[in-house]
């Protein structure tokens, strides 16, 4: 078992009233799952992916990641998890853009005070992997949507993460740039990442293995087909 | 890591251009302003403290009661130093140090031609040089000085004298009355900027008593006041109160009676503390401006680069996302900060090199180029450096370093924190320094204009004063004679010393105040009330009042001082053992400082041909000349030099015009005012580079809610109106806060002068107009263009 939430609740009061952004989620996740969220907007997709993240507190309930207790984690050692664990990849790609694609895949390598030449060989073989090393001196807004999510996702793998957390990876891109995105999620899948991902599409959805559908805050069961 | 924080920095600052220019900008000028005050304040704070013993060397002074004032003398007797330095065990050496007091004309003995009026002339101990720390470049120590008619020149002087050539051996003929031979046995570097003694040539002092011209300084072995400043070198650790203990038993064995009060006071503190230090009155105000500046610099930094760091909310969201802790984010717009300040600290100290010699000659002072190297100064500069970097960094750091990286992330557009209510606070201040600066230039300038314009009882315009010296000898006659012959001269006169520049002083006494009391003298002849246009109360009746024996003119102040009737024509003042009777009153003029009241004066009137030989002639005095008001002035000037020289070939001619001798009285306040006029310009720009900035940083951040408005159906005036109004209640807020601060210290500054201006209310109503105009225009300049901008391009990237 990779992740385990048991009755997670959160909430933000308005007016007095607490109005619930995730209402009594349970959810076991094991190694080796993809698994794709969906809901419409505001049914709690993000928050759920920040939760699981480590980056959103929660107020009630049990997360438990890789044997961990996270709810009873200090902050300092949470980060320290998701540093090791979990790797990001967003909607708008999030690249920063002062740095050259070498340099943001490096970004995380950084933080985790690898050293030079280790880095220098690790941000290599994603390059290489991804085939973008012909751009490894261009800055974001020199690239295509889905070249720029190619380093997106090259960055939330050069940690060698065990999770992937991917927030609408697809939403800025066009169906073909989209298709080949969610190829290389299966790919890496299959050479055992575990992946959960939000998402509106239903075709983009049917690449994961389990599909959560949330509404509300809540879990909604499986419709049956 | 480091060169990953260095790279973002510098690519940071390559992408917004303008906005890390001024960044940079508003905080290098802030930092060259801070530095060149510094430096000269640090200068002035410097002087005399380079001699190696600077903390035990002491000037001998001297209390002493004359006609009801105390007056400080700092001349001794020549023997006042050794008879201490024998007396108190806790003096190590002494040192006499003699200035002629008039210039003296030297001339290469083997190149008649090379002749010059020379002002810098002294005469030194033996042991001047192991005393003091000036350094010799030729010459021994010990005994450059050691003989009679021995001369130590400075380097400028050698080369002047004689060329490239050793002037080791050579001889020099110095004039006074008579002409005496001195040998040159030594050149000694230039004297530094901050040396209160600056000898240009060093005599060796036991010349004097074979000058006919000082006989009189030798005559008495007495403890009491004489002719010689006099130094005492302290032993280390050595109590001066007991030395000056000492120095008043030494007094009192010489006569029982003496009650002259002797005191010592350090060489080093009296530039600033001393009783005559006016040149650096407001010394202690510098430093507060630039504290005021370098504020400015700091908070507009400030303000800006948290401006800019919202812009990047997104960036350190990622960061943290990637696991950037919020150390290592602190840290690095930490190192970013102190990037940036390194750069603007190297621009402002290439500016400072660049901009020193400009901003000395507007101060009117001259410091050596080598100070900038000086250990202190240096210091200092690293102090500056180090608060800068301290101060710059700590707030974005801290800022930034806690956004939350959820809360950057979901809106993809730069969120709308960090500091919003610090940057307001920061251009509020910013500009109530900007506005106080400028309520008080205005101020400090009219106040001298006021006092410039003050009636002082003197007609100063179209006068020039021309400074004859006793070399001028006999020919003062045919002089004065040919200057009055020329078209545009209307009247000439005659007197001692140049108006504003020193008066005898005598000893008075009436009827009605019978002890003697002293009483400023100028001897001048019948001219000088129709030249300088002193207006009389009581003219005498007889024109040819002055051919009367001894009879004598006072002004008004003169008449309450001596107690005298209404009417005191008749009465007479007892100089000494001579009785003058009073003749005429003339109303009160100034002749010193415009701070103290006017004094009263006595003027002994001559008639003109001797007063042209005697006073001119003889003794050397001043000649005062008014022109027509239209006159050619510099072709005037030509020929009154063509003249002199024709009469006078060993002196220099030398003048000034009696205006610029009474402004030069305002020195430091005019220094102050230059000063100011600097600092408001910087002021401004700083702080209205800084509103630019702030205006562009807003319309950025709220280019959605423009798109919106605009969608909607606002106007480009509301949106400019809404953008802007923001700002200027700032400035309005400012502007209430920064005018009762000025008010309060141009009052408080006002009470030291004697003639005082006004505070208008419209200064007020003016810079506080004058700011609003400014931020008016930067700001809708920024809020115009956000207002054109098209609405669906902002809204597209949401």
């Amino acid at each position: 078992m990779l992740l385990q939430l048991n009755h997670i609740y959160k909430w933000v009061k308005q007016g007095g009233k607490r109005v619930f952004l995730l209402n009594d989620i349970s959810l076991d996740v094991e190694e080796g799952e993809f698994i794709s969220i969906m809901g419409p907007s505001g049914s709690g997709k993000s928050t759920l992916l920040n939760v699981i993240g480590m980056l959103d507190e929660f107020q009630e309930g049990e997360y438990i990641f890789d044997g961990e207790p996270v709810h009873s984690l200090k902050e300092k050692q949470r980060a320290k998890l998701y540093k090791e664990y979990i790797g990001f990849v967003f909607q708008a790609y999030h690249l920063i853009d002062e740095l050259t694609v070498y340099e943001n895949i490096e970004t995380p390598l950084l933080y985790k005070n690898i050293k030079s030449s280790e880095r220098k060989a690790l941000v290599a073989d994603m390059l290489d992997r991804f085939n973008i090393v012909g751009k490894k001196d261009l800055f974001p807004a020199q690239l295509s949507g889905g070249q720029q999510q190619l380093v997106g996702i090259a960055r939330a793998l050069i940690a060698k993460p065990k999770l992937i957390l991917a927030d609408e990876p697809t939403g800025n891109l066009n169906s073909k740039q989209g298709e080949e995105i969610m190829e290389l999620f299966k790919e890496l899948n299959t050479e055992g990442v575990t992946i959960i991902q939000a998402t509106h599409s239903e075709s983009n959805a049917a690449y994961g293995n389990r599909i959560i559908h949330l509404l509300d805050g809540s879990k909604q069961l499986q419709p049956q087909n | 890591m480091l060169k990953n924080y260095i790279k973002i920095a510098w690519r940071n600052l390559l992408k917004n251009k303008l906005s890390g220019f001024i960044t940079i900008g508003g905080l290098a000028v802030g930092l060259t302003a801070c530095t060149l005050i510094l430096f000269y304040v640090a200068h002035e704070r410097s002087y005399d403290s380079f001699h190696t013993d600077s903390d035990r060397i002491y000037t001998v002074e001297a209390q002493v009661n004359m006609g009801g004032d105390s007056i400080y003398m700092n001349s001794m007797n020549a023997t006042v130093g050794k008879l201490t330095e024998n007396a108190s065990p806790a003096v190590s050496s002494s040192l006499r140090l003699k200035e002629e007091y008039k210039p003296v004309i030297i001339t290469n003995a083997s190149q008649p031609g090379t002749r010059f009026s020379e002002k810098d002339f002294s005469y030194a101990d033996a042991n001047f040089f192991d005393f003091f720390s000036f350094r010799l470049k030729k010459g021994n120590t010990a005994t450059v000085l050691s003989k009679p008619y021995s001369l130590v020149l400075s380097e400028d002087m050698a080369k002047k004298y004689f060329g490239n050539q050793s002037p080791i051996g050579e001889t020099l003929s110095v004039r006074k009355d008579s002409t005496y031979l001195f040998t040159v046995t030594g050149v000694m570097e230039n004297t530094p900027s901050n040396s209160s003694l600056h000898p240009d040539f060093v005599a060796s002092l036991s010349s004097m008593p074979t000058i006919k011209e000082f006989e009189r300084d030798f005559d008495s072995e007495a403890f009491r006041l004489g002719s010689f400043p006099t130094y005492l070198k302290l032993n280390e650790s050595a109590d001066k109160s007991a030395v000056e203990k000492t120095m008043q038993e030494l007094s009192i064995q010489g006569n029982a009676e003496a009650s002259d009060v002797y005191s010592l006071s350090l060489l080093r503190d009296k530039h600033l503390n001393g009783r005559d230090a006016s040149n650096t009155r407001y010394i202690s105000i510098f430093p507060l401006i630039a504290v005021l500046i370098l504020l400015l610099a700091l908070v507009n930094y400030l303000s800006l680069s948290t401006a800019r760091a919202t812009l990047r909310s997104k960036e350190i969201g990622v960061r943290k996302v990637n696991g950037a802790s919020r150390k290592s984010v602190a840290l690095q717009f930490y190192v970013e900060s102190t990037l940036y300040v390194i750069f603007a600290f190297l621009v402002s100290v290439a500016l400072s090199v660049v901009l020193k010699p400009w901003f000395f000659s507007l101060l009117d002072i001259e410091i050596d180029a080598s100070f900038f190297l000086n250990k202190n100064f240096l210091l200092i500069l690293t102090g500056l450096l180090g608060f800068t970097v301290l101060a710059t960094g700590f707030y974005p750091a801290l800022v930034m370093s806690a956004f939350n990286p959820v809360e950057n992330l979901r809106s993809s557009r730069t969120s709308k924190m960090g500091g919003e209510r610090l940057r307001k606070v920061c251009t509020t201040v910013q500009f109530v320094i900007a506005i106080a600066l400028l309520i008080s230039g205005v101020i400090i300038h009219q106040q001298l204009d006021y006092v410039r314009g003050v009636d002082t009882g003197l007609n100063r315009s179209d006068v020039v004063m021309v400074t004859l010296q006793n070399t001028v000898g006999t020919n003062s006659t045919p002089f004065r004679n040919e200057i009055e012959k020329l078209s545009q001269v209307t009247s000439t006169a005659v007197a001692q010393y140049p108006i504003y520049k020193g008066y005898n002083m005598f000893f008075a006494s009436s009827e009605q105040v019978p002890d003697a009391t002293g009483l400023p003298i100028f001897s001048v002849d019948d001219d000088f009330f129709k030249t300088l246009g002193v207006t009389w109360e009581t003219k005498p009746d007889d024109e040819n009042f002055y051919s009367k024996s001894d009879p004598v003119i006072i002004n008004e102040a003169a008449i309450s001082k001596f107690k005298l009737g209404p009417n005191p024509i008749g009465e007479s003042l007892l100089f000494g053992n001579s009785k003058r009777e009073i003749v005429g009153v003339v109303k009160d003029f100034h002749f010193e400082n415009l701070d103290a009241p006017i004094n009263a004066v006595a003027l002994f009137v001559n008639p003109k041909t001797k007063a042209t030989t005697n006073i001119l002639g003889k003794n050397g005095g001043c000649l005062f000349v008014r022109f027509q008001p239209d006159s050619n002035v510099p072709q005037l000037l030509s020929k009154m030099e063509t003249i002199y020289t024709q009469y006078d070939s060993a002196t220099p001619f030398e003048y000034q015009f009696l205006d610029d001798a009474f402004d030069a009285m305002f020195r430091s306040e005019e220094r102050l005012s230059h000063v100011f006029n600097l600092f408001i310009i910087l002021a401004m720009l700083i702080a209205g580079m800084g509103l630019f900035a702030l205006a562009t940083f807003s319309a950025q951040q709220r280019m959605k809610e423009l798109g919106v408005r605009k969608v909607l159906g606002a106007s480009v005036l509301q949106l400019t109106t809404l953008l802007s109004f923001d700002f200027l209640k700032l400035i309005l807020l400012a502007i209430l806060v920064a005018s009762p601060l000025a008010w309060y210290f141009m009052h408080e500054w006002l009470q030291d002068f004697n003639y005082k201006t006004t505070i208008h209310w419209w200064v007020f109503a003016g810079a506080g107009v004058g700011a609003f105009v400014l931020a008016i225009f930067t700001v809708s300049f920024q809020a115009i263009k956000a207002a054109l901008a098209n609405p669906v391009e902002s809204l597209r990237t949401e």
